[in-house]
C-alpha cells in the first residue's frame, strides 16, 4: 500500500474561556481546523507548514490519536484513528516536544528501554533496537546515552525524541517541528536522517514546521496551513510556480537616525509598491526587501537607491532574489509579512 | 504490536528502579520519614500527655509499634494517593503523557497498570523503613506483626486505588495544572483517623470516614497492637469491608475513566 495516511476535511474546535471578571467568564469556541484534506505516501517527506497557531500540532495529534476530529476522518495505513486507535498506534511513532518528554533522572538509555517496554519491545530484540537507534540519531558520537536526560542539551534531547519515535521501527513517523531551536550541526543531522529514512526504508515522514529552508531541503511535498485551511499542497517547485511572477530585490545598509518603519513607508509610498518589509541585520546594519514583477527589478532597485541615498543613508550591497517558499508562505498566510 | 498488562508493569518497575538508583537521597529519605513522623508524633504526646493516658484512651498495648505502624500506613496512603491520582498531572508536567498513551493498548490500562508498581513500592518502602524500629521494640513477633500489617495495607490499596483512579480521571479530563490529590491527602488522611480518633471527628464526617478504605487499615492496625486475640473476628469484618469498597470503587472508577478518557481526547487533554 503507497498511501500511508488519509485525512478528510478534519473538523476541530476547542473550548476555552475568556475571564470576565473574579467570577464571570465567556465561553469561546476557536475553530482550529475548518476542513483539513491531505494525503501521505510512503516513501515521502510531507511537510505541513504555517505560522504559530495555524493547526499544525492540531493535525498532527489527530493522526496521532492524541485527539479526536469534530468532523471529517483521518486513516493511517488504512486505519482509523478514532475507532482503530490502538492499531494505529502501532504503526506510527511520534515527536510531539523536543524540549521535554522523557524522565529528568533517568539516563538517555533508560528512558528509551522503559518507552521500548511500553511498545511490546523486550529482551535482546529491545537492547538491540536501543544501541540501533542511539547510533542513528548520533547520540553514541555525543557519548550522551548513559547521561541523564536532565543532562542533555536541546540537540541532544531532539536527537533522544527522534530515538523514540524511531525505537518500534514504524512505517510512519510523525514529528512536530523536529529541529526547532537547534544547533545547525544538529538541525542538518535530523534533516539527513529522515531524508534517508523516507527515501530509502520507504517510510512515511509527516513534519510540521516553520522553517521554510529546512522545507525546501527535505520535503518532497508541502501543504501550508493557515487559520486552519490548507491554502496550497504541493511539491516546492509547484508551489514555487505560484509566485514566479514575484522577484525580490534586497538592499542591505547602515543603521541610521532615521527608524525602519519611515524607511519602509518612504520607500513604499515612492515606488508605489505595498509589499515592502525591512529587518534588523548584525553589526549595525538593515535589510530592506522589495517585492516587484518580473522585468521591473532593475529599475526598482535604482529607484530604491536613489531613495536611501536621499535619506543619507549608506548601501552595502544589493540582491536580486528568484521567489523562494518563504515568499510563497508569506503571500498565502499573509501573517508572515512582518516577519 | 499489542503489550500486556505485565509488559506496563513491568516497564513501570523498570523505570522505577532507575529513578531510586540515580537518586539514592530519595530513597534515603523515604526510609527515614516515618522515623521523623513518630517522632513528632511521640514528643508532642509527651509535651501535652503522657504515654499511659495514650494507651488507655486507645486501648492498645504498646504505642510506639502503634504510631510507627500508623506513620507508615499514613505514608503509604499519601504514597497511593500521590501515585494514582497525580499520575496523569505528572507525566502531563513531564511531557510524557502522550507517549504513555501513544502505547498500543487501550489509554484506561495504560493509565491504571501504570501507577501501580509505584504504589506498591511506596508501601513497601514506608513499611520497610519500620522493621528496625519494631525489632528493637518486639523482637521476632513485631516483625510478624508488621508483616501482617504490610498484607492489610497491600490489601487496603486496591479500594484505595479506585478512588485515586476516580481522582486521576478527573484530573485527565480537566486541562488545568491543579493538583487535586495533593489538596485531598490530608483530608483522606484526617477522615481515616490518621491524625485524630474519628470518634473527635464532626458527625458528617464521620459518615464520610465509612467509605474511606485507610479508616480500615488504621482499625486494622489498632486491633494488631493490642495482642487482643478475641479481636481477630474485627479484623475479618474489617477485611471483608475492604473487599466491598475494593469492588465498589474499582468498578466506578473503571467505568468512568473509560469515558473520561474519550472526553479528554476530544478536549484536546493529552
Amino acid at each position: 500500500m503507497r498511501l500511508a495516511i488519509e485525512a478528510r476535511d478534519l473538523v476541530k474546535r476547542y473550548i476555552s474561556y475568556e475571564r470576565m471578571g473574579f467570577l464571570k467568564r465567556k465561553k469561546l469556541i476557536v475553530e482550529a481546523l475548518k476542513g483539513v484534506s491531505f494525503n501521505v505516501d510512503r516513501g515521502e517527506v510531507f511537510g505541513l507548514l504555517g505560522p504559530n497557531g495555524a493547526g499544525k500540532t492540531t493535525t498532527i495529534k489527530i493522526i496521532a490519536t492524541l485527539l479526536i476530529p469534530d468532523e471529517g476522518y483521518a486513516k493511517v495505513l488504512g486505519y482509523d484513528v478514532v475507532e482503530e486507535a490502538e492499531k494505529v498506534r502501532e504503526v506510527i511513532g511520534v515527536a510531539l516536544s523536543v524540549e521535554k518528554g522523557f524522565f529528568w533522572v533517568l539516563t538517555g538509555r533508560e528512558n528509551l528501554k522503559y518507552f521500548g517496554m511500553l511498545r511490546g519491545l523486550k529482551g535482546q530484540e529491545l537492547e538491540q533496537r536501543i544501541d540501533q537507534v542511539i547510533k542513528l540519531v548520533g547520540l553514541d558520537e555525543l557519548n550522551a546515552a548513559n547521561k541523564p536526560y536532565e543532562e542533555y542539551s536541546l540537540g541532544m534531547r531532539a536527537r533522544l525524541s527522534l530515538a523514540r519515535a524511531l525505537l518500534p521501527n514504524p512505517p510512519i513517523l510523525l514529528l512536530d517541528e523536529p529541529t526547532v531551536g537547534l544547533d545547525p550541526a544538529s538541525a542538518r543531522t535530523i534533516r539527513n536522517l529522515l531524508v534517508n529514512l523516507a527515501h530509502k526504508e520507504s517510510k512515511a515522514v509527516m513534519v510540521t514546521t516553520h522553517n521554510m529552508f529546512e522545507a525546501e531541503m527535505i520535503c518532497d511535498r508541502v501543504a501550508i496551513i493557515s487559520e486552519g485551511k490548507i491554502v496550497a499542497m504541493g511539491s516546492v517547485s509547484e508551489l514555487k510556480r505560484m509566485v514566479s511572477n514575484r522577484i525580490a530585490i534586497e538592499l542591505v545598509f547602515s543603521l541610521s537616525q532615521i527608524p525602519l518603519n519611515i524607511i519602509e513607508e518612504r520607500v513604499s509610498k515612492y515606488l508605489s509598491i505595498s509589499e515592502v518589509s525591512t529587518e534588523f541585520l548584525k553589526e549595525g546594519k538593515a535589510k530592506i526587501r522589495i517585492i516587484s514583477n518580473p522585468g521591473e527589478e532593475e529599475i526598482i532597485a535604482s529607484r530604491t537607491i536613489d531613495i536611501l541615498y536621499s535619506m543619507g543613508i549608506k548601501i552595502h550591497y544589493i540582491h536580486v532574489q528568484e521567489p523562494t517558499l518563504e515568499d510563497v508562505f508569506i503571500l498565502l498566510t499573509k501573517k508572515g509579512e512582518k516577519k | 504490536m499489542s503489550i500486556s498488562i505485565w509488559m506496563i508493569l513491568k516497564a513501570n518497575f523498570y523505570s522505577l528502579f532507575c529513578w531510586y538508583k540515580n537518586n539514592k537521597w530519595l530513597l534515603i529519605s523515604i526510609l527515614i520519614w516515618p522515623y521523623l513522623m513518630s517522632f513528632v508524633i511521640l514528643a508532642m504526646g509527651i509535651l501535652y500527655g503522657n504515654l499511659e493516658s495514650f494507651k488507655e484512651r486507645l486501648n492498645i498495648a504498646n504505642p510506639v509499634l502503634y504510631i510507627l505502624a500508623t506513620s507508615a500506613i499514613a505514608m503509604s496512603s499519601v504514597g497511593i494517593i500521590d501515585a494514582v491520582a497525580s499520575f496523569t498531572i505528572y507525566h502531563r508536567w513531564i511531557g510524557t503523557l502522550p507517549y504513555l498513551v501513544l502505547a498500543p493498548v487501550k489509554t484506561y490500562k495504560i493509565l491504571l497498570f501504570s501507577s501501580i508498581p509505584e504504589s506498591i513500592i511506596s508501601i513497601t518502602l514506608s513499611i520497610v523503613a519500620v522493621i528496625p524500629a519494631v525489632m528493637y521494640f518486639e523482637g521476632l513477633l513485631g516483625i510478624a506483626k508488621i508483616i501482617m500489617v504490610l498484607l492489610i495495607v497491600y490489601m487496603g490499596m486496591a479500594p484505595l486505588l479506585g478512588l485515586s483512579i476516580l481522582i486521576a480521571s478527573f484530573a485527565l479530563g480537566v486541562r488545568g495544572e491543579e493538583n487535586i490529590a495533593s489538596s485531598l491527602s490530608p483530608f483522606i488522611l484526617m477522615i481515616s483517623g490518621v491524625f485524630y480518633p474519628i470518634e473527635v471527628l464532626p458527625r458528617v464526617l464521620q459518615y464520610v470516614s465509612t467509605v474511606m478504605p485507610t479508616r480500615y487499615v488504621i482499625e486494622a492496625t489498632k486491633i494488631l497492637a493490642t495482642y487482643a486475640i478475641p479481636e481477630a473476628k474485627l479484623l475479618f469484618t474489617i477485611l471483608y469491608l475492604l473487599a466491598i469498597l475494593t469492588i465498589g470503587y474499582n468498578s466506578i472508577s473503571a467505568l468512568t475513566l473509560k469515558s473520561i478518557e474519550k472526553w479528554a481526547r476530544r478536549r484536546g487533554g493529552i
